[in-house]
């Protein structure tokens, strides 16, 4: 047995073809290579082809509604800081039906790990346009095109707080590897945001695509130049999609700012609290 | 004495409902037990606001409708009140500020004057009010003296003898001019030691005594004190309260902590609850434990965010798509209160589905005197987590294993070896996702069995009030109408009974049943306008009661409007 066979539940059942094979592979060898263990992780899935990984992944995991995985993460975190806690999502997840809490995550730098991929389409709801298709994009929700601009979801992050925002391509597996185990190891918010070509609904953004518009970030780049990362992801309002880690700080993470914060004692392992004179004093 | 009522208003923005508390916890010290109730407008300044406390030498759940003290810090407390005054009530006022007609006992105490003597600023007037006040009712003055310690002590010495003055020259000035007028209502009397709660202050000290670690809110009135009176013991009593982004982020966060195996709650009014039903939904199918503190007020929509209505009794039932199992529990009083929010956590663990403990704004902001040993006892009472786990029985484990009485054990996360997904799909025992046509009927019938057992084992049959074989009117209610139905009784004496539900959903058929078809004159007594408590009773038990007294104009019952129906019908 394969040390990543410890991560492999049931076959997955996505298209052949399918990014997400990739995203899948890219995911378990991460965990493995950082020397994890499916009872010592805690993962959370959105609801989409993304979300279905939830029978292909073990973990301690919740497959949660659509749009609610990061929530869920952020309760998670809260109540055991001592499990590393890390949520697969899609991009109608993430930024569509979820993207309240995506902007809350960021600003809360909550010490979680988001991977998304990206695919621009809703593949499980046969595809429809998703927040992230270029303008104009047509599929059967938007016959004559979608009028909306797309979100960019690289500048949404930077702008609202994320301490680590990276991009990867779900057709280059060592990038992904590393890419994901960069997100994993940060402390702090990570977004990995996976190009994902959905070879059955998407017919713009192909493999052939994002290998002819997307680069890999020079080795001058700066992660710690917050205005540098901002012109990279600006990049992408063009269809240029840089690759890699644009930008990673090191700020303080929200459990650890909480009032109660225990680094010992997460909140699952404390004792009961037992002093009730000292709130009945507030009564009388 | 048995009892008297004191009211106070003033505009929004003065202390004035700081003041009501003074006075009930001032009673309350003296030995005696206490209601109050709050009325104020969906304003922060510039409306009008008022506080009044019943004050009994027994115990006491709701108002009446004579006023015998009138405080009015301002003309509109006068003429918003006045129609509930008699020629005995005491209107303490002042001439500067205002004057009125009508034969009432008066009080003219000049609030204005003595601001300007003594240089003090507006939210001054309370304090002489209330040193006025224990004048008139014979109370210790020194009771007020050492509350203002209390609040004060911090700020110094020279801030303390500064407040200090306001409420001597108050409680001088009516000493002096109005002798006669002062009775000694307020004598020291020894009683237990008793707190002074609102519902939200006891479902909040409950949680916390039953464990809950993790609470997370959007404030959304009446429910908003929950949040912030536990925000600020998350250092002392070691929780985790979270104000997330929306009502939706909010139950999630919740449920991410349920997973991981701490007791967890969030709280709203009807608004915010709308949001959360999906993911009410989704605890149901997941199984993770969930304690959701409603606290109703007049909608639709924005509807009357301060005032108060029972109109969400069968959305909370209904709530959420699917089949699932779900307990919804309605206290009745402060006390109730207390010792439901206590067994909601051990349901929602017991039971691994949602718990909604209900509330409206009556019962949540006013304030009621309690035991304090009662909410002493909570905090050494047995939690009982049912099939909650750290390590599994046996090698293989399966979170949705098919058990009889619907409940399998639930692992916390982290138990070396194991893993396991809490799944919003349908799925197998193993918690993968599934669409098998047997497996899903299994689920089904599995999470189904919940409800059974805890008919069986946990659900408690309506509460009797009064001699239900003697009495000609028997009157069935639920939730915060039991306090006052009660003070309409202690009036009606042996003509009336009161059925009180505090279970409310599921309901047995069997043990309810017998307390109804005797040749008696059943009357609904509901806060809403849809009799939905009266609906829920059929559907569930085939009981009907066609004869309703309903009230949803946002204010609470006063026992007199009670007393006049039974007796006209």
């Amino acid at each position: 047995m394969t040390k990543n066979e410890k991560f492999s539940a049931y076959n997955p059942t996505w298209c052949p073809g399918c990014g997400d094979w990739g995203i899948g592979m890219a995911i378990k060898s991460s965990l493995t290579q950082l020397g994890m263990d499916p009872s010592s992780l805690a993962v959370v899935f959105g609801i989409g082809c993304s979300g279905n990984m939830n029978d292909f992944l073990n973990a301690y995991a919740i497959h949660s509604l659509h749009g609610r995985a990061l929530p869920n993460a952020v309760g998670m975190k809260l109540a055991n800081h001592k499990m590393p806690v890390i949520v697969i999502a899609g991009d109608g997840d993430t930024y569509g039906e979820g993207g309240n809490h995506f902007l809350h995550a960021c600003r809360g730098n909550h010490d979680i790990t988001l991977i998304v991929h990206d695919n621009g389409v809703y593949g499980l709801t046969t595809g429809q346009v998703a927040p992230t298709a270029n303008k104009g994009a047509k599929s059967k929700s938007t016959p004559t095109g979608i009028i909306e601009t797309p979100v960019f979801p690289l500048t949404l992050a930077l702008t609202q707080g994320a301490t680590f925002v990276g991009q990867s391509f779900a057709g280059d597996l060592p990038h992904m590897v590393d890419t994901i185990k960069k997100g994993i190891t940060h402390k702090g918010f990570s977004l990995v945001n996976i190009l994902q070509p959905c070879v059955t609904f998407n017919k713009v953004n192909t493999y052939q695509y994002y290998i002819k518009r997307s680069y890999k970030l020079p080795e001058n780049h700066d992660p710690k130049d917050y205005k540098q990362a901002i012109d990279r992801a600006l990049e992408m309002n063009n269809e240029r999609y840089p690759l890699g880690v644009l930008y990673q700080v090191e700020k303080p993470v929200y459990h650890e700012q909480t009032a109660s914060y225990n680094k010992e004692k997460s909140l699952v392992e404390r004792k009961r609290f037992e002093d009730s004179d000292i709130l009945i004093k507030e009564f009388t | 004495m048995a009892q008297f009522l004191w009211k106070i208003g003033g505009e929004a923005g003065f202390g004035i409902l700081t003041s009501g508390l003074t006075f009930s916890k001032i009673a309350t010290r003296l030995g005696y037990h206490i209601f109050d109730y709050i009325e104020y407008p969906s304003l922060i300044r510039g409306g009008h606001n008022s506080i009044e406390v019943v004050v009994s030498d027994t115990e006491v759940h709701a108002l009446k409708n004579p006023i015998d003290y009138l405080v009015c810090l301002n003309e509109d407390t006068f003429k918003f009140h006045s129609d509930r005054l008699s020629k005995e009530s005491v209107v303490v006022y002042d001439p500067d500020d205002f004057d009125f007609d009508g034969t009432y006992v008066r009080v003219a105490v000049p609030f204005k004057k003595i601001l300007a003597e003594e240089t003090g600023e507006g939210v001054m007037k309370n304090t002489i009010a209330l040193g006025a006040s224990l004048a008139l009712l014979g109370g210790d003055l020194s009771i007020l003296f050492s509350m203002l310690e209390e609040q004060f002590s911090r700020k110094g010495e020279e801030v303390l003898t500064f407040n200090k003055k306001f409420a001597q020259r108050g409680y001088d000035y009516v000493l002096e001019k109005f002798k006669d007028v002062c009775k000694p209502h307020l004598d020291k009397r020894e009683d237990h030691e008793k707190a002074v709660m609102t519902g939200n202050d006891a479902f909040s000290f409950a949680a916390v005594a039953a464990d809950c670690r993790f609470y997370a809110a959007y404030p959304m009135t009446p429910s908003s004190t929950v949040l912030t009176t536990m925000a600020a013991w998350q250092q002392k009593a070691g929780l985790i309260v979270r104000h997330a982004e929306d009502e939706i982020a909010v139950i999630n966060t919740a449920l991410g902590a349920s997973f991981m195996g701490t007791r967890a709650a969030v709280g709203t009014s009807g608004g915010g609850f709308a949001l959360m039903v999906e993911s009410l939904s989704f605890a149901g199918i997941a199984e993770m434990p969930i304690v959701v503190y409603l606290s109703q007020r007049p909608g639709p929509a924005t509807g009357m965010p301060t005032w108060t209505e029972q109109g969400d009794l069968l959305f909370a039932v209904n709530a959420g798509h699917g089949e699932f199992p779900k307990i919804v529990l309605a206290p009745g009083d402060v006390d109730e209160m207390l010792e439901l929010t206590a067994k909601a956590f051990n349901l929602a663990d017991i039971y691994q589905t949602p718990v909604i403990v209900m509330s409206d704004m009556l019962l949540s902001e006013s304030h009621k005197s309690v035991q304090t040993q009662k909410m002493k006892d909570l905090y050494t009472a047995k939690l009982d987590r049912g099939k909650t786990v750290s390590q599994p029985n046996g090698e293989v484990y399966l979170r949705y294993k098919l058990e009889s009485d619907g409940i399998s054990d639930r692992l916390i996360p982290g138990a070396p070896g194991h893993f396991y997904q809490a799944n919003s799909y349908e799925h197998i025992e193993d918690g993968h996702t599934t669409e098998e046509a047997d497996a899903r009927t299994q689920q089904v019938n599995k999470r189904n069995a919940k409800a059974k057992t805890y008919l069986a084992n946990h659900f408690v049959a309506p509460k009797v009030y009064g001699n239900i074989d003697t009495a000609k009117t028997v009157l069935v209610s639920w939730g915060s109408m039991k306090g006052p139905i009660l003070e309409a009784m202690k009036e009606l004496g042996d003509a009336a009974a009161l059925i009180h539900f505090t279970h409310v959903f599921p309901l047995d058929k069997e043990k309810i049943s017998p307390l109804f078809g005797k040749e008696k004159e059943y009357i609904l007594v509901e806060n809403n306008s849809h009799a939905q408590f009266g609906r829920l009773l059929q559907q569930e038990t085939g009981i009907s009661i066609p004869k309703a007294l309903l009230k949803y104009d946002g204010r609470p019952f006063a026992k007199e409007e009670i007393i006049d129906y039974v007796k006209n019908s």
